[in-house]
């Protein structure tokens, strides 16, 4: 990154909406050219406010900024027309989805033919071909959205503040917009993307900013992130035969003692049980894997299967905000196998894994 | 070639606003208003009533005048939703000042009343024949419509930018539009036998001082009286718009019911 061209630079920034009371404060944060960064945070944290102050909506009432070489306080018409803005509240005007498009390129200013093959192509990337006539009231929701996001897309930017884009889009249209604004980016664009969705986040974003009561936690690489914030990773460890009580105990005593939660066998493990398989918690869950391998081969098992799940941007996040209390609702939140805690026991749908659990291999 | 913002935001104004039915009703109800109601109470009301002439003759200017009202309510609706659909937002993250959305507005407002005046002396040209006026008349007939479309725009635009809830803003709007119209001489002269509390409310209406500008000049006899209501009206206007600008300046651009 020596050579990254940084298009926006705050320093301090803050907006009080009365003396004292701070949606947001000492935001410092940089995007470089065709980098995205995400804002995550809960409702109320603050993601909004930022983005209405990186766009001129709001003034700040402290720090400073700096977009494009220009200051946010005085940068103005000029700055504004080399931004793109997707609003969280719904924005339409009261003609037809492709009068819209027209209407918005027009005002924009964009050259009457360039509007008229830019709005097919967006009607077609985004799906809204079909109901070009209809008044954006008639639409659905994701529609609605989709229509929103493809409006913003008619005009020429070079940066591109997105507030909760997806809200109310299926899985497909989703991952189609993520794929678009991905190759957009990988073109020069500039992004800012606010969403509570953590797999998009994860999927789109090269870095992530987590803002918590109007303040910013981190700023880093999703995997940093991950790996910095992830917390306790899950281990899931099959023997290829049933291990004496004996060795159940051990094996048990041995993991506790190495700080490890052992989730299953559930509860304390009664004399006389035997199992093959074991599920542990653990902050250091790649330093046991060690031990693991040299007890078992030290007792003659042969050790089947060993997998320890990645650690998940959801995971960062909640342990960040100080949200990571293991509630049991650890379950995948969408289509990409995105979760909390990546339980062994359910494993993510095929060619969806992607960095949800990582097998470490059989010592067969 | 590109189109100065405020212009883009008037056609902008003009597209998203027009609604074929809306228009009908909004250019055709003071029309139908002239040929209904001035064929009606020609026949009840001596001419001596109002000023020597036919009451037709009488309302025409007087629904002129109202075009400047209903230019104003067209921007200000028109700002109100735009607000209600964050419009407003959208166009303020975009390459336009505040201060052109509203000139904006304004313009669309008295393109919109002159386009009702039009309207309007179409309708009465059969009915009362093509009036006799100089340029100086026409000037004081489009002046006068102008300053009423800002007073009255400015005046919404304003409220607008203050009230939070929809219910509130169109129950506003009514009220002002009753009040306009029924407390002024648009309808009806103020005469000897007008209650003096009603005359004196009627004669501080700046639709009757508009009124009274346009009868004048339909009448050719633009004098300085009729400079002084059209001073007293640049004055409302002015006033109006400040007050709209101010409203614009603080804002708050957060979501609305």
């Amino acid at each position: 990154m020596a050579d990254r061209e940084v298009v926006l630079r705050t320093q301090d920034l803050g907006y009080a909406y009365r003396p004292g009371q701070y949606a947001i404060r000492h935001l410092s944060i940089e995007l470089g050219r065709g980098e995205v960064l995400g804002l995550l945070g809960r409702n109320g944290a603050g993601k909004t406010t930022t983005v209405r102050l990186l766009t001129t909506l709001l003034p700040p009432t402290e720090g400073t900024a700096w977009i494009l070489g220009q200051d946010l306080r005085t940068g103005g018409r000029g700055l504004r027309s080399r931004l793109g803005v997707v609003l969280q509240a719904e924005s339409l005007d009261f003609v037809s989805v492709e009068r819209n498009l027209d209407l918005y390129a027009f005002m924009w200013g964009v050259p009457r033919e360039v509007a008229k093959s830019r709005a097919e192509e967006m009607l077609e990337l985004f799906e809204l071909g079909h109901v070009r006539r209809r008044k954006p009231w008639a639409l659905s929701g994701g529609e609605r959205r989709r229509f929103q996001v493809a409006r913003e897309l008619m005009h020429d930017m070079e940066i591109l503040f997105l507030d909760e884009p997806t809200v109310g889009l299926d899985a497909l249209a989703r991952r189609r917009i993520l794929r678009y604004l991905r190759e957009r980016a990988r073109r020069g664009l500039s992004i800012v993307f606010t969403t509570h969705i953590l797999h998009e986040a994860d999927m789109l974003c090269d870095r992530i900013a987590v803002l918590h009561e109007g303040s910013l936690l981190a700023t880093d690489t999703p995997e940093s992130l991950k790996q910095r914030f992830g917390g306790a990773r899950e281990v899931r460890v099959e023997f290829g035969d049933a291990l004496p009580p004996a060795h159940v105990q051990e094996f048990v005593v041995g993991l506790h003692e190495r700080g490890a939660s052992v989730l299953r066998p559930e509860g304390a493990v009664a004399p006389g049980m035997d199992a093959s398989s074991f599920e542990f918690r653990s902050d250091k869950a790649e330093s046991l894997l060690p031990w693991i391998t040299t007890w078992s081969g030290s007792r003659g098992h042969v050790l089947e299967r060993l997998s320890i799940s990645e650690p998940t941007l959801e995971g960062a996040f909640l342990g960040m905000i100080g949200g990571g209390e293991q509630d049991g609702l650890d379950e995948p939140e969408t289509e990409g196998g995105t979760s909390t805690g990546g339980r062994p026991g359910n494993p993510p749908p095929p060619g969806t894994s992607g960095g949800l659990r990582r097998d470490m291999g059989v010592a067969k | 070639m590109t189109l100065p913002p405020i212009l883009r935001l008037v056609v902008r104004n003009f597209v998203s606003n027009f609604d074929p039915i809306s228009v009908v009703v909004r250019f055709g109800q003071p029309a139908v208003t002239i040929v209904v109601l001035g064929t009606m109470f020609s026949s009840i009301v001596p001419a001596s009533q109002t000023g020597g002439q036919s009451y037709t003759s009488f309302l025409v200017p007087g629904m002129v005048a109202f075009q400047m009202v209903a230019g104003g309510v067209v921007s200000g609706n028109l700002f109100w939703l735009d607000r209600r659909w964050s419009m407003v937002e959208q166009i303020f993250s975009g390459p336009f000042l505040r201060s052109e959305y509203l000139a904006g507005l304004v313009l669309t407002t008295l393109l919109f009343s002159l386009f009702g005046v039009a309207v309007m002396v179409g309708v009465a040209v059969p009915l009362i024949g093509l009036p006799a006026i100089s340029l100086l008349d026409l000037a004081t007939v489009l002046a006068t419509v102008g300053l009423g479309g800002i007073f009255f725009a400015g005046l919404l635009i304003a409220l607008g930018t203050r009230l939070r809830s929809a219910n509130a803003y169109f129950s506003i709007q009514s009220f002002l539009q009753l009040f306009l119209i029924f407390l002024s001489t648009v309808y009806y002269p103020v005469g000897p036998s007008t209650p003096p509390a009603l005359a004196a409310v009627i004669n501080v209406n700046p639709l009757t001082f508009a009124a009274f500008a346009i009868r004048h000049a339909f009448a050719g006899e633009v004098g300085p009286a009729v400079l002084v209501n059209l001073g007293i009206l640049g004055a409302l206007a002015a006033v109006s718009f400040v007050a709209a600008a101010w409203g614009f300046r603080s804002m708050n651009l957060g979501p609305i019911q």
